[in-house]
């Protein structure tokens, strides 16, 4: 499969190997993409809300969105950049996770939900959006936005139970930091999980 | 707490949790995360009309007023979601040095937030003579910095051992 050789080239570039092979980079990375899409979810709840007519009732909606969106928008931007670097580290198993790909799908339907009530709703914002009343569409909209970008971080979070990045250190033999819980290796189930790092050292690179 | 977290892992709740921790645990810690995102949301809002720089048709206390509940309401949900967790996964969690620097953290910007919502006397000229105070800002800074602490720290849990010798978890079994 030629997407393979590619994605398998994208693992072996200067920058995929030195993350995976440093033993903080990618938790600082993923700190730092959690830090950017709370900002993301949480201001574009903001605006969910106010036009559920749950919060903010009271304020303009063209105003809202003036004050907002560009954060939303700066968040997002490092959100992507920090989730293109980790992406990176083990592109072919994240390609072929089936909540990546659902994750990505939902992102898709959350760029055009939004498009939607630019084409409905939004069209009329100006004679609607100061009062407290919201058009049917605009509420459809916020309450499939909030949907979606829920769906979103469950999916971001179980793909750290299904994959394995290959970012952590070698565990020292006999030690499974991942879960202290589990069994010790050679028995069986031991795959607990509970965080977002792999279960399994992944096959990876020697280090050091 | 080595033996107490041991302890805590052999209880049936614990036991429960971890029967169903392939969709319970990663669900719960979404649930988690959505809390952090309504709190980091919320507190960026106050912070950006402390700065001047959105909401400014709103005065500080009407932000204050309109997010606050919020703020308080989902630490609520969080300190549920945080215990499920740590019930589920005793040992992870408590012989953790990330777990417990990021319970100073809470702690202190819990104080600070509330503080800042509910400590100061619920008049507006009290806000205004505030509002524009350099240390006022910078206290506004230092408490969204912290919230941000709060969630790398958060999230080092998993990956406690890049402390090095300040990971209890090496010295664990």
């Amino acid at each position: 499969m030629p997407i393979d050789a590619f994605l398998k080239s994208i693992e072996a570039t200067n920058f995929a190997t030195t993350v995976r092979d440093s033993i903080w980079m990618f938790p600082i990375i993923e700190s730092i993409h959690v830090m950017s899409f709370t900002l993301v979810v949480g201001t574009i709840a903001v605006i969910d809300l106010r036009l559920l007519g749950v919060a903010s009732v009271q304020r303009a909606v063209q105003r809202m969105t003036q004050d907002i969106l560009k954060w939303t928008w700066g968040a997002f931007a490092l959100t992507v950049l920090t989730g293109l670097m980790m992406f990176t580290t083990n592109a072919r198993v994240y390609y072929h996770n089936p909540f990546f790909r659902t994750k990505m799908i939902l992102l898709v339907f959350a760029g055009l939900n939004m498009a939607a009530f630019e084409f409905t709703a939004g069209r009329t914002v100006h004679i609607w959006g100061s009062g407290p009343s919201v058009p049917r569409a605009g509420k459809a909209v916020a309450a499939v936005s909030l949907v979606l970008w829920i769906s979103i971080i469950f999916m971001g979070r179980i793909i750290g139970f299904t994959t394995h990045p290959g970012a952590v250190a070698p565990p020292t033999p006999g030690v499974n930091y991942d879960n202290f819980l589990a069994p010790p290796p050679g028995s069986s189930n031991g795959n607990g999980g509970g965080n977002g790092a792999p279960n399994q050292p992944a096959p990876a690179p020697p280090k050091q | 707490m080595n033996s107490f977290a041991h302890w805590l892992s052999t209880t049936s709740p614990s036991h429960a949790f971890r029967v169903h921790e392939s969709w319970l645990i990663p669900g719960v810690q979404s649930i988690h995360i959505v809390g952090i995102a309504v709190i980091m949301g919320s507190l960026f809002m106050i912070l950006l009309r402390i700065l001047g720089w959105a909401g400014t048709d709103q005065t500080l206390r009407q932000t204050t007023d309109r997010f606050a509940p919020w703020i308080f309401g989902a630490l609520g949900l969080q300190l549920v979601t945080g215990i499920v967790m740590i019930v589920a996964e005793p040992v992870r969690e408590l012989i953790n040095f990330s777990f417990w620097a990021k319970m100073v953290f809470v702690a202190i910007g819990t104080t600070l937030a509330a503080i800042f919502l509910y400590g100061f006397p619920n008049r507006e000229q009290q806000w205004d003579r505030f509002v524009n105070r350099r240390t006022f800002k910078s206290l506004a800074i230092v408490t969204f910095v912290i919230f941000l602490c709060i969630i790398v720290l958060g999230r080092l849990i998993a990956y406690d051992h890049i402390w090095g010798s300040w990971s209890p978890a090496r010295q664990e079994f």
